[in-house]
């Protein structure tokens, strides 16, 4: 017992001498601290989301990059997503607020615009002539004005390993019926057919929703559905659960008790045969299984009804109350610029396209097809959330699980969604 | 002989019960990246690594995060228990007028849930140019914590015999001397206890100082280990690394007043 005690003691003095040392350069910065919160005059600063190891050290190339050109210094602060997401109102309301900040393009950016903080960054558009129709679209406010730059974007797909594939002896599927008997077969095998991962990630079933949305009634009608202008007890929206339910018995039934992260080792491990999932999935795959990593495009239900991708679309905007306009959109124009783009790209992932058509995306077979299928579609979605709002979400998170669980309420649970929905438009 | 044996297989099942997630953590804590991704979480460990607790230092900036932690926790530990012990000694031991509507008072404040103060307080803190630093953290704590502490401090200094005090004015010593001579040394159990207890409260908090703090570089750890989770993707290795590393302090302040945090849970519980 005194032996432990004593343990106990040099542990602490071993402790607390480290204390001591760090406190020494710790009262050395921390005067400095108070006044400084704010960005000085020709420095800009750019309030970024993007918290993982990776993407955060591409942010700081980024930055680095557009330092050495001159002009407004800008000044990186990277705050966990988590945090980000939450404050984000807070960061734009406050008196001074950062300039510019990583967001999403469509009615997450306007929700803003309507409440008439973002900066009006049309004549930055004057040097993106060449950026596509959709990107235009996706970065015009409710009010006609360019509130956003997209500079990239991901797409979704059915991912699968192509050595299971061979293995089980199936070929990616172009149509549903095609895609029900692969099903068959996988299960055949006495393997999960598809994977999912809704614990803690439930918003991924929303994938499903959506894709089976803009393949059955096409994306003008599942865009107004998400502004509000339909309903869920539409029987057009019916059918896409009754099309659903055909295939969730090959659903991984283990599947709602882990996070999309878990349920990408599951399918990397060959315990499940397909996922619908964003690229940004392989940022945790083990490097070595990339390679064997490929994806279909989600198959066609219905041939009449126009080909629509979900491509969610990144970039920035940036605070009304900017002090230096146009340093600010400078910075801007050059974000828009393939250079920049480009550097970003092959400093993350590299599963993100640039939204500039003439910004080089990584060279690899999976990155060239994705780009080939968005570039392909007619129509292009982001995802629920951005399509809608970030409130509705949680209603669609609330109304799919539920589904998943007892396919046969389907009549309750729409009801149940529109009177969710419609307190969320209404608010 | 066989029911204590039993009693303690019982209470050794329960407590491993207790440590298994932090067992856990620390074994996802030396897994490498590619390790987890292939295996799962849940999985036995396939691989041993160190480097997790290097990215968890380098790459998250730990180390800045834990002296912000430390600026804050410790000045506001201090300042608010000074001034607790102040304001408990004037109202236990002097008849101040509505003293007992003043105690009510702070206590009040404590009553409230902190999240509907979140937006007063943050337009607050702009307001007076405070924004963002951690002079407005410290600030923050030590008003949130000071009606509490006086309010336990209030009474364990109520119970201090009358005749010590009268002693002291007799050697002709001022209320500020009875203070720090003779009342604050008798205090100082009740101190430590709620030193301790308000070492951890401040140093784990999270809400406020995402609520008035923006930059990356004076966050404080907790939110610092948030900042290690990715928009989608988490390296769950190195935040359970990052996480053992910032338990470090705590778990230390712990040892040195383990004797006062139980001997705080029970102050007040009996007169």
């Amino acid at each position: 017992m005194t032996a432990l005690a004593a343990d106990r003691r040099t542990f602490l003095k071993g402790l607390g001498l480290l204390g001591a040392a760090t406190l020494v350069p710790g009262c050395a910065t921390s005067s400095k601290s108070p006044g400084s919160g704010s960005a000085a005059s020709g420095e800009l600063a750019l309030q970024s989301n993007l918290s993982s190891e990776q993407a955060k050290a591409a942010m700081e190339k980024l930055v680095a990059a557009y330092n050495k050109t001159g002009g407004s210094q800008v000044k990186l602060n990277t705050v966990a997503s988590e945090i980000f997401r939450t404050q984000l109102p807070t960061y734009l309301t406050s008196a001074n607020p950062p300039d510019v900040y990583t967001w999403y393009a469509g009615s997450v950016a306007d929700s803003y615009a309507k409440k008439d903080l973002l900066l009006d960054v049309s004549s930055v558009w004057d040097s993106m002539g060449n950026y596509s129709k959709a990107m235009q679209t996706l970065s015009t406010s409710s009010a006609g004005q360019k509130i956003f730059v997209p500079t990239s974007y991901y797409w979704w797909g059915m991912f699968y390993r192509k050595s299971n594939f061979a293995k089980w002896g199936v070929t990616p599927p172009k149509t549903w019926a095609e895609f029900v008997a692969v099903c068959k077969t996988i299960q055949s095998k006495g393997i999960p057919p598809i994977g999912i991962g809704l614990g803690d990630t439930p918003w991924v079933a929303s994938a499903w929703f959506d894709y089976l949305n803009i393949r059955i009634n096409g994306a003008p009608f599942h865009r107004q559905l998400l502004a509000g202008q339909g309903n869920f007890t539409d029987p057009k929206v019916k059918a896409v659960f009754t099309k659903w339910r055909e295939v969730l018995p090959y659903f991984d039934p283990k599947g709602k008790s882990f996070p999309f992260q878990e349920a990408t080792s599951a399918l990397l491990a060959g315990k499940t045969g397909m996922f619908l999932i964003g690229t940004f999935f392989a940022d945790s795959a083990p490097k070595d299984a990339l390679d064997d990593i490929d994806f279909f495009q989600f198959p066609i239900i219905d041939p009449a009804v126009p080909v629509a991708e979900e491509a969610p679309t990144d970039g920035y905007f940036a605070s009304k109350k900017v002090q230096d306009v146009d340093g600010t959109k400078k910075f801007l124009t050059w974000l828009a610029t393939a250079e920049a783009q480009e550097i970003y790209v092959q400093n993350s992932s590299g599963t993100a396209i640039p939204a500039n058509p003439d910004g080089k995306s990584a060279d690899t077979p999976l990155v060239r097809k994705g780009k080939a299928m968005i570039e392909g579609a007619a129509e292009i979605t982001q995802f629920f959330n951005r399509d809608s709002s970030d409130a509705l979400q949680p209603t669609a998170d609330a109304a799919l699980t539920k589904f998943l669980d007892k396919p046969d309420q389907i009549d309750k649970i729409l009801a149940d969604w529109q009177a969710a929905a419609q307190k969320v438009f209404k608010a | 002989m066989i029911r204590r044996t039993g009693y303690h297989v019982a209470m050794g099942l329960i407590s491993f019960l207790w440590v298994a997630p932090i067992l856990w953590v620390i074994v996802i804590s030396f897994r490498s990246f590619d390790d987890v991704a292939a295996n799962g979480l849940g999985s036995l460990p396939h691989s041993f690594t160190f480097s997790t607790y290097k990215s968890a230092w380098e790459d998250a900036d730990e180390f800045r995060a834990l002296i912000n932690s430390l600026l804050v926790t410790i000045p506001a530990v201090l300042l608010s228990l000074g001034l607790a012990s102040v304001a408990a000694y004037g109202l236990a031991r002097y008849s101040i007028p509505f003293r007992r509507t003043i105690l009510l008072l702070m206590l009040m404040g404590n009553l409230l849930p902190p999240q509907i103060l979140l937006i007063p307080i943050s337009r607050f803190v702009e307001l007076i140019g405070y924004y963002d630093t951690l002079i407005a953290l410290i600030a923050v704590h030590v008003g949130f914590g000071l009606g509490f502490y006086t309010f336990v401090l209030h009474g364990f200094m109520r119970d201090l015999p009358r005749e010590i005090q009268e002693a002291a004015t007799i050697d002709g010593a001022g209320p500020g001397k009875i203070y720090s001579a003779v009342i604050l040394p008798l205090t100082r159990p009740a101190l430590a206890a709620l030193g301790a207890l308000s070492f951890t409260w401040i140093f784990n908090d999270l809400l406020w100082s995402i609520t008035v703090i923006r930059s990356g570089e004076k966050m404080p750890v907790t939110p610092a280990l948030l900042g290690l989770q990715g928009l989608f993707v988490s390296s769950w290795n190195v935040i359970a690394a990052g996480t053992v590393i910032a338990a470090v302090p705590t778990v230390a302040v712990f040892l040195r007043f383990q004797k006062h945090f139980v001997g705080g849970l029970a102050i007040g519980a009996v007169k």
